[in-house]
Parts: C-alpha cells; structure tokens; sequence
C-alpha cells in the first residue's frame, strides 16, 4: 500500500513582480517527500531554496503548480487554514532560532501547545521536550537572551515538537552555530528521524547534508540533482 | 488536523496573548507611562469638568426647584396717592392679577405680600435683611418651618436658617429694628424657616425675617395699603409661562415685556429652563475642550503603537509562522492599547474623584452633588471613554500588525 507523500510539489513556480522585471524564484518545480524521509534541500545563495522552504512552509503561495501537504492542496487555503497547518503540520526549526524575547525558554515551548488547546500545558509534555533536548530545569526558566545559541536552537528543536507535527522544517539550523554546536544539534536531528519523524533540511553547507539520507539540489530555482 | 471549539469568551480573552501584551508593556515602561499620562489627563479632563458641571448644575437645580413653580410680581410704575409718589400694589390690581390668574388655572396661590430692607439691631450687633410682611397661613405655603411656630400678632418673627445661624438667633431670641418714626421696636422670634438658597427665585428665606401684616405695618408703615410683591405659586409649573403671559396680558396691555410696564414678573420656571439650557451648553462646550486633550492623547497613542508594532515586526513574523492567527495578532495590540487605555482611564477617573468635591466645595460650599447619580455616572462614563478611544487609537496599528506577511516580518531586524 502505497502511503500519501508528506510534501507534493506539482510544477510549483513563484514569480515575484519587480520593477526591474520578474524574478523567478522557482520554474516548474516537481518533488515530493515521503513520510519518515531526512531530505536536505541544498543549494547556493539566491538558488531558491528559502522561497521552497516558505512554500513547504505555508508561509507563502506558489504563483502556478500545486503544493500537497499530507495530501491537502495549500492553494485553496485561507489564512487561517495555513496558519493552522503550521501549528499542527509543520514543526520549524531556524536559523536565528526565532524565539519569542518576551517568554522563557519553558513559555516558548509550551505556546504552541497553548494555541492549539486555549490554555496552559497541564501535563509533563512541555518540561520533558526541553529536558529530551538536553535543558536543564533552571534552564528552562531563562529568557532567550540568557541561553547560548546552541541552548537557544534546542529550545527551539523543543518547540517545533510541541504539536507532535507531520513534519519538521528546519532551515540552516546551525548557519548560527559553532562546529560543536552544530554536530549536537545534528545529532538530536538524527534521532529524531531514527524516531520515525519527518526531517526537511534547507541547508547551504555539505557537511550538515551529509546527515540526511537523501539531499535534493536546486539552483536557479529549478532541481537539478536527486 | 483539528481545531478545539471555543467559546467567545476563549476568542475574546487569550490568557497567553494577554501575558505577551503586558510583558512587552512591562519591557517599554517609560513609553507606556507616558502613553497612560495622556490618556489620564484627557479622562481628567472630560471626567473632572463633567462631574463638576453635572454637580454644580444638580445643586444649583436642588437650590431653584423649590421656587421654580411661582411667578414673582413686583410693580414697576409710580403711583400718587394722598400727593405722595409710591409704588405698589392696590387692592384693584392685587384683583386685577388673580383675574388674569384665574382665567389660566384653578389649582394656584396668591400671596400678595410687603417686603422691604431693614437694619436690624442683635445685640451689639448691626445686620441688614430683608423684612416681609404676609399673612401666616400665606406664609406656609410658600416657606417651611422648621422650628418652633408660625408669626402672629404684633412682636412675633420668624427667621431664616442662615440668617438665625449667622446671628446666633434661636427660638426666643430678641431684636431691635427702628421704625418709620425712629423709634426701637423690639421683634421676637418664634421660629426658623427652612433655607431655600442664594438661588431663590422669589421670595428668599435665607436672610429674611418674616411677620405679619400687623408687625410690618408697624414697624414700616402700610404704604397707603399697597403691597409690595405678589407671590403666585402654580401646581403644575408648566401652567406658569401662560399665567405669566395673561398678567402681562392683562396688566401691561401686552405679552412682551419693555419699559412701559406697570408690572415685572420673576417666572421661576423659564429662569430653570434657561438655567438648565445655558448648563447644558456649558457641558457641551467643557467637554469639546476636553475632547481635544483626549484626541491628542489618542493621536500619542497610535504612534506609540505604530513604533510597537515597527520594533516588533520579526516577532509578530515568529508568532504567525509558528501558528498565530491573525486575529490573536490583532487581539495582542488591542490588549496593549486596552490595557493603556484601563489603567490611564481609571487613574484619571480617580483623579477627577479627587478633585471635583474640592472643585465643588469651592465653588457652591457643598458636596452633597458628589453623591448624586448624574456625578456618579461620570466614573464609568470615564473609564469607558479612556478604553474606547485607546481601543480605537490602537486599531491601525493592530490591524497592520495582522497584516504583516510572515516571510518578510520575519526577515527584519
């Protein structure tokens, strides 16, 4: 029996309108990404890769073609019905980290989870993400500011569990690390596909894609390499 | 993938959007402070000229509405009698008056009375009032005793509150005034009047010394038997415009009033509701006045929010990349402009509690309008005012927060 593809690109093209002409970030693009599959999207600067990233994302429409999520056509979504995908499908891991200044490490965590079920996390789910991805109990309870970059990225590897999502995205998840930093943070990547969890990597350096089981290579916003 | 059903309430009040919007108000205190100072100052303001507006007219209406249902009629033109000139009223136009009462309404009283100024010797003391003459009964229809009894025969008075206090006259207490041939005629009182204000429109017992026509007419003399003023006192106010109309009428040959009338009438009623009309415009004017300091501080507080929402740009993209709706984007901003808009709204309702009693007590000498409910009223009146106007001042901002696209907020520093 054949499983639905996690991700379904159908000749996706993005088109953004310039003065100086149309740039064409993507041309006709076709892949897909089954479940339990590490796929590192590789390519250079200005290749297209994010513009793919934020539309397997959700965070962004293609111009033409077709993007299935879970077998789901995102053309036909309404704001919130994206929104809601990201919540629930979509578990994002960046390379800023992109955490929220105003909460601690434990508040970022368990946002998630407050939107999806209106209120604050009653269970252990919350503490034990953050203690999986290696934070300490004090740890927990400090802002961003107060965590390293790597302390920050497993934070945010925490988050991006929170909703139990199909799949999760990261881009460049150690563009902001050290070379130590960055194999820790690989390594929980790792397990988590050896888990049984759905790893999508936007990633411009060869060593970070050597851990993924399959890298898909783009340049001038077309595939050229699988 | 499903969504948990919520309740309005659960749409409207987000727990976890309202701890971000206090935490990032709580992060720019000193921008927040003076955001609320505008705000506190414009409710001050609407709140404080208000409340002192609605407690100055509720006083000023509790002082004339005991005398708003009578007609004062004073005459105007000389009369010779026996080669001297004088003013009053004969027994023919006292007639005259109630005729052209009497074809308005059947349900009045007329009170035709002698009044004059008097020096009146207490003591060692040497005061001015007002010294009326009138029957007793008449007496109680238009006046209240509030102790001791009516004034009958030649020596007895009645005294107002005010003047009894501010002379120190109680029941029994006696006073000398000169009469028309300079001689001491020694006066004693047996009862005080209620006080019916500085505001009287009519007959005043705040300063007045009241006795019978016997008592007058000997201490000031009878004026040849004409009265002084007639007091008409209608049951039903509105029926006083059209008596006062029909004693024009009949008195002055004409309804309008001008310098050729014989008579003057004091209407008690259309005085109120010029009163009324002229507070009311003065309500309007301080609270456009007001409005404005509440516009400006509204102004402030839209550009507060825009500079919120520019500095928080990349946080509102993470917020909605990772699930946010728009809505709790918006609803985050409207909780920040609400919050400002409570906590600047109830300290300038505050504000305005303390100051309008010592606005008041300076103005009229009272503060029993605090307690009425057209002042009350002003305390949630603020508190709304302040919170709708931020509400609104912070819509544009929230909106275009919401509107943010996810990418390209999250892209900015």
């Amino acid at each position: 029996m054949n499983s639905i593809p996690v991700v379904e690109l159908h000749d996706v093209s993005k088109i953004y309108p310039m003065p100086a002409g149309d740039v064409h970030a993507l041309n006709h693009v076709n892949f897909s990404i089954q479940k339990g599959e590490f796929v590192a999207i590789m390519g250079p600067s200005g290749s297209g890769k994010s513009t793919l990233m934020n539309m397997i994302g959700c965070l962004d429409v293609p111009t033409s073609g077709e993007i299935k999520i879970n077998g789901k056509s995102t053309s036909e979504m309404t704001d919130d019905e994206l929104t809601l995908h990201r919540r629930e499908t979509i578990g994002f891991i960046f390379q800023k980290f992109n955490l929220i200044s105003l909460l601690t490490a434990y508040e970022n965590v368990e946002y998630p989870l407050i939107l999806k079920h209106g209120h604050k996390d009653d269970t252990t789910r919350t503490r034990d993400l953050l203690r999986m991805v290696g934070l300490t109990d004090g740890q927990m309870q400090h802002t961003p500011y107060e965590l390293s970059g790597g302390q920050q990225q497993r934070v945010s590897i925490a988050r991006a569990l929170a909703n139990d999502p199909t799949f999760l995205l990261c881009d460049e998840p150690t563009g902001n690390l050290d070379s130590k930093m960055s194999m820790q943070i690989m390594e929980i990547l790792t397990d988590l596909h050896a888990q049984g969890r759905t790893v999508v990597m936007v990633t411009h350096d060869p060593k970070t894609a050597e851990y993924a089981e399959r890298i898909v290579i783009i340049k001038d916003g077309e595939i050229v390499n699988e | 993938m499903s969504e948990e059903k919520k309740s309005i309430w659960q749409k409207i009040y987000s727990p976890m959007i309202l701890s971000l919007a206090i935490r990032n108000l709580k992060l720019n205190k000193f921008r927040t402070i003076l955001s609320m100072i505008g705000i506190v100052i414009g409710v001050f303001a609407i709140c404080g000229m208000g409340m002192i507006s609605a407690g100055f007219t509720e006083e000023m209406n509790s002082m004339i509405s005991d005398t708003a249902d009578t007609l004062t009629i004073s005459p105007v033109g000389e009369k010779v009698i026996d080669g001297t000139t004088t003013t009053g009223f004969s027994a023919k136009d006292l007639r005259d008056i109630e005729s052209a009462v009497k074809s308005v309404t059947k349900e009045y009283e007329f009170i035709p009375m002698y009044s004059s100024t008097k020096y009146i010797y207490i003591g060692k003391e040497t005061t001015m009032a007002s010294v009326s003459g009138m029957d007793a009964n008449d007496l109680e229809k238009i006046a209240t005793l509030i102790q001791g009894t009516l004034p009958r025969g030649s020596t007895n008075v009645v005294v107002g509150e005010t003047f009894a206090e501010d002379n120190d006259l109680r029941i029994g207490s006696r006073m000398i005034m000169l009469n028309s041939g300079g001689q001491e005629v020694t006066s004693r009182v047996v009862g005080i009047l209620e006080d019916t204000g500085v505001m009287t429109l009519g007959f005043s017992t705040s300063s007045a010394v009241v006795g019978s026509i016997e008592w007058y007419t000997g201490l000031v003399g009878d004026n040849h038997g004409l009265y002084d003023m007639v007091i008409v006192k209608a049951y039903d106010p509105t029926e006083l415009t059209p008596i006062d109309d029909a004693i024009e009428k009949k008195m002055n040959g004409k309804e309008d009033k001008d310098s050729d009338d014989t008579v003057f009438i004091l209407n008690s009623y259309e005085i109120m509701e010029i009163f009324d009309e002229i507070m009311s415009m003065s309500s309007i004017f301080t609270t456009i006045i007001s409005g404005i300091s509440l516009l400006v501080a509204a102004v402030a507080i839209t550009n507060v929010m825009l500079m919120s929402v520019k500095e928080r740009t990349r946080e509102v993209g993470i917020l909605r990349s990772i699930g946010t709706y728009r809505s709790q984007i918006l609803q985050m901003f409207l909780y920040e402009a609400g919050l400002i808009g409570l906590i600047g709204a109830v300290a300038g309702t505050l504000l305005a509690l303390t100051a309008a009693p010592i606005m008041l007590m300076a103005m009229i000498g009272s503060l029993d309008a605090m307690l009425s409910l057209s002042v009350l009223a002003y305390v949630p009146i603020g508190i709304l005012i302040g919170l709708i106007v931020c509400l609104i001042s912070g819509l544009y901002p929230a909106w275009k927060a919401a509107n943010l696209n996810p990418v390209e907020a999250m892209s900015t520093d």
